[in-house]
Parts: C-alpha cells; structure tokens; sequence
C-alpha cells in the first residue's frame, strides 16, 4: 500500500514530457513481450536427435557406410519345409456361427492353407519382390533393408523424393500397387521412392539391444536419406510408419519438406473430450462436420469397446512378445492366422461377422500370403512385436515426442475403416500446420494396400499444395 | 398423525431393504447342450466309463520331430524375462524335453488315479475319482470336488490328493476326492457351441457330482477353478457343504471397496488391513493398476480372438511351452521376471511342468482353454453371478505371492460366511501344485470348522 503510494507520488511529480515516455516505453516493453509470446507459439520447436547403437556385443570404433545391392531369395529347402509345417498343422474345429468373433475362423483358414500349400508359387512371388531394386546398408549396427525406385522418365519434372514407411503386420511389400502410380508422371510432379524395413522387421537386420523405439526408427531413417544424398524430402506412413514419419519431422523439420499420414490418432486432453461430449448435439460448436459425426458416435460402442476387443495383440506384445511370438515362429498355419486376421478386421471391422471375414474382397490371396511369407522366411515376428513393448515401455504420453508439435506441411487421409476417427479439430492440437486433411470415399487401415489410387490421388494433391503447384 | 405415517413408512422400508438384503439370492441356470449339431431324441447316455491316458510312438516322435523343427529367436541382452520366456531358458526346457524328459513314465504316473468319462449336455466329461483306502471307524469320507484353472489341469493336484485321501496324522478327516477337467481342458471333450462360461461348467458339475452319489459335498478351487466352484455354491447352496479357495478376485467393487481404496493406508485398522494387505496393494495405481496391465495381455488377446492366438500354439510344442511355463514363473513370483531362467525350477521339477504342458499337448486344447476366457469375459465384467453373494460356509488361504491380492475385507463382500481366512506362509498362484502340505492342512482346518458348526 506504501509503496503504491510512494509510486503514485513519483509519477505525478514528473512533468509532462517524462510522464510520456514512461508510458511509452511501458507499452513498448509490453508490445515486445507479447510479440516475443507469439513468436515462440509459432516457432518450430524439434525433438533431440539422440544416438544408439543396436548391434550384438561392443561397438567397433568405425562403421562401415556402404550400400549393398540385395536380392530377395529363396531355396527349394525353404519351400519343402514350409510345406511339411503345413501338413502337420493340427487343427482345432470352430465353435459352430461363431464366423470370425472368436478370431481367425479354422474352417476359412483352412480353404487359405490349401491355396498356400497347393497352388501358391513363392518362387513367381519372390520374382515379384526382386521388380524393384533392393539394397542394404549398415546404420546404428544393424543392417537396414530398403527398396529404392527412380521414376522411368525424369526428363523435364521435378522429382521429388519420398519415404513411405510401413507398420504392423505389414512390411514394404504393401506398396508395391502405390509405387508405379507415385513414380509415373502427375502434371510435372513425380516421386522417388525409398521403401525401408522397420529394423525387426522383414529383411532388415532385428535390434539385439533394449530400447529400440520408435525415435531410434526415425534417427536410423534420417541417417538414411542421408546417406542417400538427399537433404529435403517427403514422407508418408500408417500404423508405425505414423509413428515414425512423424519423429522424423519432429527431429529434422528443416528436412522435412511435406508429412502425408493415413492414420493420425489425437492426444487427450481438454479439448478432445469437450468435443466428445458436446460432439453428438452441437457438432459445428466443437468443429465436427456431419462426416466427423457419423463416424465418430456412438462413441463408446464404436470406439472404446471395439478397441478393447481387436486390441488384445496390442497388449500381450507391449508386454510379453517373446512368449506372443514364439509359436507363430514355428507354425506358419499359426503365423497366417495370426497376421491375417488383422487384414479382415482392419479393413472393415463388420468382416468379424462373416464366415470368410471378408479377406479376398480388397486382397488378393497372392498378396496376403507374400506378406506373411516376408515374416515368415525371415523369422521376424517376435522382433516385430517387441517394437509395441519398446514403444509402450513408459507411458507414451509423457514422451518428449508427444509433448511437442509438428510444424513441417501435414496432409491428413481420414479412410473411414480405420481404426480410429481423428477429427481435423483433434489433429491439430499436435499437427500445427495441416495442408490438406481429406475425408476418403473407402477404405481401412490398410490404405496403401487396399486403395492405392485413392492414397496415390491424396498424396499428389498434398505435394502440390506444398509445391504451390 | 403425519409425522406417526412418516416414521411407520421409514420403518417399514428400512425393514423391507433388510429382509431383500438377507433373503438367500439364488443363482439360476438352465441345461445346455453343448455336443455337436443337434440333442439327440433319446435320452443321454449316462454311463461312467473307466479311462486310460496312453501314448504312442507316433505321438512321441511326432513331439520330438517339431521341437527339432523349432526355430528360436534369441532374447535381447539382459532381457531376462521382461520380454516375455527368455530364449536361453526355453533351449534348456526344449532340451530336457527332447531328450531326458520320460511321458511314458509320467503317463504311468498320471494313471496311477482312476480315471473316468461321463458324458454330460453333449460333451464327454473327464474326471479323476479317488476313494481313500482306509477310513477311520464310524466316519465316513468327506467328498470333495477339486476344480483347476488355465493354464493348469486336474495334474496340479496330484501332490495334494494323498494328503486328502491318506492323510497321515489319524486326527485328519478322510476325502474321497473327485477332479474333473473343465470341458475344453485336458481330457474332457471342447463344448462345439458358442456361450459355455463358468456357470455352465458349475451346472455340469453338480450333474456330475449328482450321477456319482453325491447329494453334498465340499469344493475347492483356484484360477477358474475358483469361479467354477463359486457359481456352484450359488446355484445349489444346499448342495455344497463348504467352499475352500485360494484365489478370489472382486467382481463387484462397491462402496466399502472403494473406501478402502481410498483411505486403507491411513486408516488401516479401519477396514482391518494387515502389514500384508498394505504392502501387497498399495500405492494402488502401481501395484493394482499397473502391474495387473503388464500382466493381463493373454488375457485380453484370449478373451477377444482365442481362435486366433491359439492356431500357433497347437503346432509348436515350444511355443506352447513358452507361453504356459512362463506363467508357470511369473504366477509363482513377480520377480522371477528378472531372473535369466525365470525361477522355473525353484518351486517346481521340470518333470512336473512339462507333464502340465502335454496334457495340453496331446489333448490339443490350447484353443479351447483359451475360448473359455471369450466366453466369460465376452459379456462384460457384470455377468449375473457376480452380482449374487455366497452365503455357504467359505475358507480363504491367502498366499502371499496370489496374482491379486485379496484382502479379509474385500473377500466378506461376496462371501457373507467366511469362517476361516488364513494367511499362508509361502507360495504363490499355483499354490496347490507348489505348497501341497500347506493347502492340505488348511483345507483339514477348514473342513473341520464347518463339520463343528454343523454338529
């Protein structure tokens, strides 16, 4: 109170020229703290980049940086054992109209073996696989796998180079439809396309340490495109590759000239659930569209119940995937069924309720037993499922990836069978600078594999945004 | 006058709610049929036929080509079992089995018991019948029906049967023991329709028990075993003379619950916590919440897509055997998980666990073991049973290494005649299998409590 006085007493006694410039400059410092608030809102922030080395016992001093041609193979030895597993399987019958609830229905699973056993030809689908160039170079101690494929004419175009990252129980092998229409000539724009295994995943070498997440991913990624003499670039994921994509940007933004995603998945907070509760009634008020509305509610049947029954594998491999593995390692009947399922439910969850769970309707059987045989021939699902445990090891959202916002030109695919719903309102809450967010026609969570035109059309527009084509 | 009207009306409601409250809630159900297609039109054929456990060389060597086929995955470093079985670990069980493990002999051992098959509703029900073979004079052997759980079998009592049957201190009652296998376990025929859940095993077993003589008769349970033998206290109280079991999660947390929730560490005394209760459940969000996350993923992936997690296992003995012993390990003790052999071994011979893991083996229940999980879990948490007390005399021996902890409170929630509850020296999960004598004599203690009450 005295000192208030004492103040008052100070300011009154100044004249009138010196009262001016306090005021002013008052309101200059005031000015200058705001703009300096606002600077710092908008200002890239990145994640640190950190370091690991993930190779067996100590790290040599040196690493050798080459990249090696590779190609796929197989032996007629791989190929009689595959089918001596197969006629030992031992089946259990289903329970009788139990379709697809139970799981992987015994009876279907059964028409799909004798396609894998009789009429199958690994030999025509590794052919297939070798199409487009492969390659393998050493980073962090493991040896990362990656398809690289130059557009055929690159005369008078801009080619833009692009990463797209796959995820789980898929591998590089579901972009094989994407890849011609990305590297084919879109009104001057076209792509060159690296496709990387995960590490743990296909042929790319299994980490032998703890830890390996998905921010290790991204560093190895990054050191990747690196390697390969590029310094600005596009990326693209679902499933993981989200996951992955979205660190790279978060790390190298200054690389990162444009984030295309097919799943986003929001954080929670404040904001998502007074939309949840205010969604259903007033959705314009919280930023739904009528598109947001109708595949978001009813909210707990659609979304919380129906993660919790297809999120089971999720769980048992966050916490125990050297035991969730282990089988399925041995028994490529079990290995099937196990992946499989995920294509029929994660492309349309109402194919729990059919007898053949809907799997051939958006895939070829050819397709879907390639990507089993990748898992397969390399022996890689337990590595492949470690990956959820390393990712879920703390709690994801106090991780410094999900603390911070994503600043680099995002395009958004919302396909209406994923999994998850994510609202343009909820994405931006992390995502600060959407280009484009797009509601698909159709399609699951398997966008790549299922709907590559309609991911294709959703990726060039993005990259013509950005372009300022 | 009004206020004479008002008081009568709350007299008479607080009078009403206490009558509801204490009027014997009985749980209902129906007979199912559970065989494939359609009941036949005569009736069932209710014959008890004797049974054999055999093998053959072609099982044998069938077993021993596929664990040449395995193909392991080395663990991380230093992963211990965090990740799930330790690949060093399982080499080792792999190895015994292939070469030092006899199931000729054990199968000897496994029909050292009578062994029989009854069908009931459709399916054929397996089930162990020990008669003790002396019995003291002018007493009569007390029949008892042992229920195991997942991923156990009726062989996790075969140390404890002896101690029941023959016991060797003249002062201990005599059992006449029954252990069936729960249907889709073991030696008991899978149910080929959709919906067979616990009260549905609890049914078939009062049946089961009713065709051999049995008006009453005591029950011990744990794991399933626990719930099994819980619905059938409250389908037929009359019927069963006492309830034993080791293992009694709460299935409806209501306000004393939650209270003690809340407030047990600061007022332990207040809702009767021990040093026991208080060390094993808090700081709750660590010890009930995360812990039960970390440990609950075959529960989740078995309750939604059995089917499916299933198919592997039926092919790989050792992905079999990886995914039963590590519960085997963990169950026993939690901190086994950070030991590079798992601690399989201390509390258990191999010989022990690997006969476990062939009855599940050579039945090729693995799937339906786990469908059973769907079938409870698939109508949510708040089936009707868990809504209905238990009011038959109850014993709970409280192990200190239980999954869930389940203190004296809790347990009176559900059980409203708890007339013992003792706090176990030592042993965990599979506690009949690893501390025989222990479960023994608490049961002896049990059965002795009621038989008193009863005079």
């Amino acid at each position: 109170m005295q000192r208030l006085q004492v103040f008052k007493g100070t300011f009154y006694s100044l004249d009138a020229v010196q009262r001016q410039l306090l005021i002013g400059s008052a309101v200059a410092a005031g000015g200058i703290l705001l703009a300096y608030i606002v600077h710092k809102r908008r200002q890239v922030k990145s994640i640190p980049l950190g370091e690991g080395w993930w190779g067996a016992g100590e790290k040599p001093l040196s690493e050798d940086d080459t990249i090696y041609p590779f190609k796929v193979q197989t032996s007629d030895k791989e190929i009689k054992d595959i089918h001596e597993r197969i006629d030992r399987t031992r089946y259990t019958d289903p329970l009788e109209d139990s379709c697809f609830q139970y799981g992987f229905n015994s009876t279907y699973l059964k028409k799909v073996v004798s396609y894998w056993r009789n009429e199958f030809d690994w030999k025509k689908q590794v052919a297939v696989l070798n199409k487009f160039q492969h390659f393998k170079t050493k980073i962090e101690g493991l040896d990362v796998h990656f398809i690289h494929v130059r557009p055929p004419h690159r005369e008078n175009q801009k080619v833009l180079p692009l990463m797209l990252v796959h995820g789980w129980p898929g591998s590089f092998y579901e972009f094989y439809k994407i890849l011609p229409l990305l590297t084919e000539n879109h009104d001057g724009v076209v792509f060159e396309v690296i496709c990387p295994s995960i590490p743990g995943y296909g042929f790319s070498e299994a980490p032998h340490k703890q830890g390996f997440d998905s921010l290790a991913a991204a560093r190895i990624f990054l050191t990747l495109m690196e390697r390969l003499g590029f310094s600005k670039f596009y990326l693209q994921g679902g499933d993981w590759g989200s996951l992955i994509t979205t660190n790279m940007a978060q790390m190298k933004p200054q690389c990162v000239k444009g984030l295309h995603l097919n799943m986003f998945i929001s954080t929670k907070g404040f904001k998502v659930m007074f939309s949840l509760m205010i969604g259903p009634y007033l959705p314009f008020l919280v930023g739904f569209s009528r598109e947001d509305v109708r595949r978001l509610f009813p909210f707990f049947e659609k979304n919380v119940w129906d993660i919790l029954r297809e999120t089971g594998y999720m769980h048992i491999q966050a916490t125990k995937p050297d035991t969730a593995g282990c089988g399925v390692n041995d028994s490529p009947v079990g290995l099937a069924a196990y992946l499989l399922e995920k294509f029929s439910s994660w492309t349309d969850l109402r194919n729990r309720d059919l007898v053949d769970g809907g799997l051939e309707r958006k895939f070829s059987l050819d397709d879907l037993l390639t990507n089993v045989m990748i898992y397969w021939t390399t022996g890689s699902i337990v590595s492949s499922m470690r990956f959820y445990k390393e990712n879920f090891k703390s709690n994801p959202d106090n991780r410094v990836d999900a603390k911070t916002g994503i600043f680099v030109p995002t395009g958004l695919a919302a396909f209406p069978g994923e999994l998850m719903h994510c609202p343009k309102t909820w994405a931006q809450i992390r995502y600060r600078n959407i280009y484009s967010y797009t509601f698909m026609p159709r399609g699951g969570h398997f966008a790549a594999f299922e709907e590559p035109q309609l991911l294709a059309n959703d990726i060039v527009q993005f990259v013509k945004k950005v372009e300022e084509f | 006058m009004l206020t004479e009207v008002l008081v009568a009306l709350l007299v008479g409601g607080l009078l009403y709610f206490l009558v509801q409250r204490s009027r014997t809630q009985v749980l209902r159900t129906e007979d199912g049929w559970w065989g494939a297609g359609a009941p036949p039109d005569g009736g069932e054929d209710i014959t008890i036929r004797p049974f054999t456990v055999s093998t053959s060389a072609e099982e044998l060597e069938d077993l021993y080509r596929r664990i040449d086929q395995t193909r392991p995955v080395p663990s991380l470093e230093d992963s211990h079992f965090t990740y799930g079985f330790n690949s060093q670990c399982l080499h080792t069980v792999l190895s015994y089995w292939r070469n030092g493990f006899d199931w000729r002999r054990q199968v000897d051992r496994l029909n050292q018991y009578p062994h029989f098959k009854t069908t009931i509703e459709g399916i054929d029900i397996h089930y162990l019948h020990v008669k003790p073979k002396t019995v003291p004079e002018g007493s009569t052997a007390l029949p008892l029906i042992m229920v195991h759980g997942w991923p156990g079998s009726f062989y996790e009592f075969y140390g404890l049967i002896p101690l029941l049957t023959e016991p060797s201190d003249p002062s201990h009652l005599v059992f006449e023991v029954v252990c069936p296998s729960i249907p889709g376990y073991g030696f008991s025929e899978a149910p080929h329709k959709k919906g067979f859940d616990s009260v549905c095993a609890a049914h078939i077993f009062h049946k089961l028990m009713k065709r051999l003589g049995f008006q009453q008769f005591y029950a011990h349970g744990g794991d399933w075993g626990w719930l099994v033998t819980t619905n059938m206290a409250q389908l037929e109280p009359r019927s069963v003379r006492g309830l034993h079991v080791n293992f009694a999660p709460p299935s409806n947390p209501g306000l004393p619950i939650t209270l003690s929730i809340m407030l047990g560490r600061r007022f332990p005394k207040l809702f009767g916590f021990t040093d026991l209760d208080i060390e094993r459940l808090f700081p709750c969000m660590e010890k009930l919440v995360v812990e039960s996350i970390k440990e609950s993923g075959y529960m989740h992936i078995q309750a939604t897509k059995p089917d499916t997690v299933g198919r592997g296992l039926n092919d790989s003995p050792a992905g079999l055997a990886a995914y039963i012993l590590e519960k085997f390990s963990t169950w026993t003790s939690r901190d086994f998980r950070d030991l590079e052999d798992g601690g399989l071994t201390r509390k258990f011979s191999l010989d022990d666990l690997l006969t476990n893991v062939m009855i599940y083996w050579t039945s090729g229940c693995i799937v339906s073991s786990m469908r059973f999980y769907k079938e409870n879990f698939g109508k949510g948490l708040y089936a009707p049973h868990s809504k209905i007390p238990v009011d038959v005399p109850t014993g709970f021996a409280c192990f200190p290494n239980e999954l869930m902890h389940t203190p004296k409170l809790w347990l009176k929630q559900k059980y409203r005649n708890l007339v013992a509850f003792t706090p176990m020296a030592r042993g965990g999960h599979f506690a009949a299998m690893e501390e025989p004598q222990l479960m023994a004599e608490d049961i002896q203690n049990f059965t002795k409590i009621v038989e008193k009450k009863a005079l």
